[in-house]
């Protein structure tokens, strides 16, 4: 029998995605919530980089600590939240400061039912478990307005929220917030970055 | 550059697009809707037990709009429905009737509780031979899915990776697990019910329950199994009380077949048999009789 080609690229390919995904994930620790995921925003425009973006759920207070991909750990402070789409941003207090990884994010084309995504969190404290899924309903736009979530039937667990959910270029395209039933709910990365940059204007002013 | 899942990946959404283009929503029901094939054209599948209403059906299709759907006809035995509807323009599935899922295949299940389609994957993790549900129905292979269903799941179609139909889902045949009924099936039910509006099959209006015939019995009377059907439930004027068999009768065969299981009795009771004397041979009171029984037509009405 000869080896399966297709099937041993297609295992070293997500491999190496979710490799990539890991250098953008972080571990947010608060001293009340248990263990959450977050994302090193890192999306090559000036404002609203350097921050982490996690679920509000994940950190009730105003500060947290960040463990980063390499196992460094970090100080942060919560600089905007919306408990309304379930985002908060966390700026990190790294000395030095250091580069970062960039966010390779989705902005189009919308994602269609049945494309690949994979998730990366922390399920019951284990850090960095990836899982596997199609999009569930076509991302398209009704009535102009963008799309509330993400649909993806894809297996998450409790230590998703706040990760990253990512097309099968391991480019961002939503942050797992809800579990309904065996659907993964996630925040469109656009919405987030419309919120980020909305949300720098009003920190900086 | 991953190729191999960038490829994958578009390809599975084209196999959901093309498929999905057949797909459409039905609403026969409260709360909310449930999937329909559109099978050959302007004839829709549907499950049975999706379908609450026989009157005042709508459809939506794959481009947003609504059209009226009519009943033409339903099988609780295979949980299909049969719907007819004037829809120009709209592709009908394609089908793989030939070649039958494998374990493991990658496989998709699609839905449309609303206006856009919903997709979850997985693999097929049993198919068997023949089987029948727990309405006498039989199913021409046994497929069960590794799965997640979602709202509005049944009636939607199994696909391959290739958007080929392999079958309808639906979660009503066997306690919640998803079970697709494969194209074979469908197609033999479609046929029948766009004929006659109903499957035709046989009944006899008895409740058995396996039970084991003493050794020293089963010597006497030539057995060819020691477990034979214990009569334990006899529908009042049904069939099998207007020919004489009686509740406590032991059935041990029909036709010369020995019967130690209920299916084997549904086995013997093909639509073919209603109005065809059966011979049933029974133990009454230690003795071996054998009574010519005359199967009737199953109502529809009736679930089992």
């Amino acid at each position: 029998m000869t080896a399966p080609r297709v099937t041993a690229g297609f295992a070293q390919e997500i491999a190496a995605v979710v490799e990539q995904l890991r250098h953008i994930t972080v571990q947010v620790r608060t001293r009340r919530a248990a263990t959450g995921a977050g994302i090193l925003w890192n999306p090559g425009e000036p404002e609203g980089s350097g921050l982490v973006i996690t679920n509000a759920h994940v950190v009730q207070g105003n500060q947290a600590t960040i463990e980063l991909g390499d196992g460094s750990v970090a100080r942060a402070r919560v600089v905007a939240r919306d408990p309304k789409r379930d985002l908060a941003a966390l700026e990190l207090e790294l000395e030095p400061a250091r580069a970062m990884a960039p966010t390779g994010v989705r902005d189009s084309p919308p994602l269609r039912a049945g494309e690949l995504v994979i998730a990366i969190g922390h399920p019951g404290g284990f850090v960095g478990a990836a899982t596997l899924g199609i999009v569930h309903a076509d991302e398209g736009a009704r009535d102009g307005r963008t799309a509330r979530w993400v649909r993806a039937d894809v297996r998450l667990a409790p230590g998703f929220s706040g990760g990253p959910l990512a097309d099968a270029a391991g480019r961002l395209v939503g942050v797992n917030t809800m579990i309904q039933g065996s659907l993964a709910l996630a925040v469109p990365a656009a919405t987030v970055a419309a919120w980020v940059r909305r949300s720098r204007a009003l920190v900086a002013s | 550059m991953s190729t191999v899942l960038q490829s994958l990946s578009t390809e599975l959404a084209d196999a959901v697009e093309s498929a999905g283009r057949a797909v459409v929503a039905i609403h026969a029901r409260r709360r909310i809707p449930a999937s329909g094939v559109h099978w050959r054209p302007g004839v829709v599948v549907a499950t049975h037990h999706t379908i609450n209403r026989d009157d005042n059906i709508t459809v939506t299709l794959p481009d947003g709009t609504t059209a009226p759907a009519t009943l033409a006809g339903r099988d609780p035995g295979t949980d299909l429905a049969v719907l007819k509807l004037a829809a120009e323009n709209l592709p009908a599935a394609t089908l793989r009737p030939d070649t039958p899922p494998t374990v493991g295949e990658l496989v998709i299940a699609l839905g449309r509780p609303g206006p856009s389609v919903t997709a979850s994957w997985g693999v097929v993790s049993r198919v068997d031979g023949p089987w029948r549900t727990w309405h006498g129905a039989e199913i021409d292979s046994l497929l069960r899915l590794d799965v997640a269903i979602y709202d509005g799941f049944s009636g939607g179609p199994l696909i391959d990776a290739a958007g080929r139909v392999l079958g309808i889902n639906t979660s009503a045949l066997a306690r919640g697990v998803p079970v697709t009924i494969p194209v074979a099936t469908v197609e033999r039910v479609v046929t029948e019910l766009l004929e006659r509006g109903s499957i035709r099959r046989a009944y006899l209006g008895i409740g058995t329950q396996p039970v084991r015939v003493p050794a020293s019995l089963a010597r006497k009377v030539e057995l060819k199994s020691d477990v034979a059907l214990l009569i334990v439930s006899l529908e009042s004027g049904g069939p099998a009380d207007r020919d004489g068999l009686l509740l406590g009768d032991v059935l041990l065969e029909l036709d010369g077949a020995a019967v130690s299981d209920p299916t084997d009795v549904l086995a013997q009771l093909g639509g073919d048999r209603v109005g065809r004397p059966i011979a049933a041979r029974v133990i009454r009171g230690g003795q071996v009789k054998t009574l010519q029984v005359t199967p009737g037509e199953r109502p529809t009405s009736r679930a089992a």
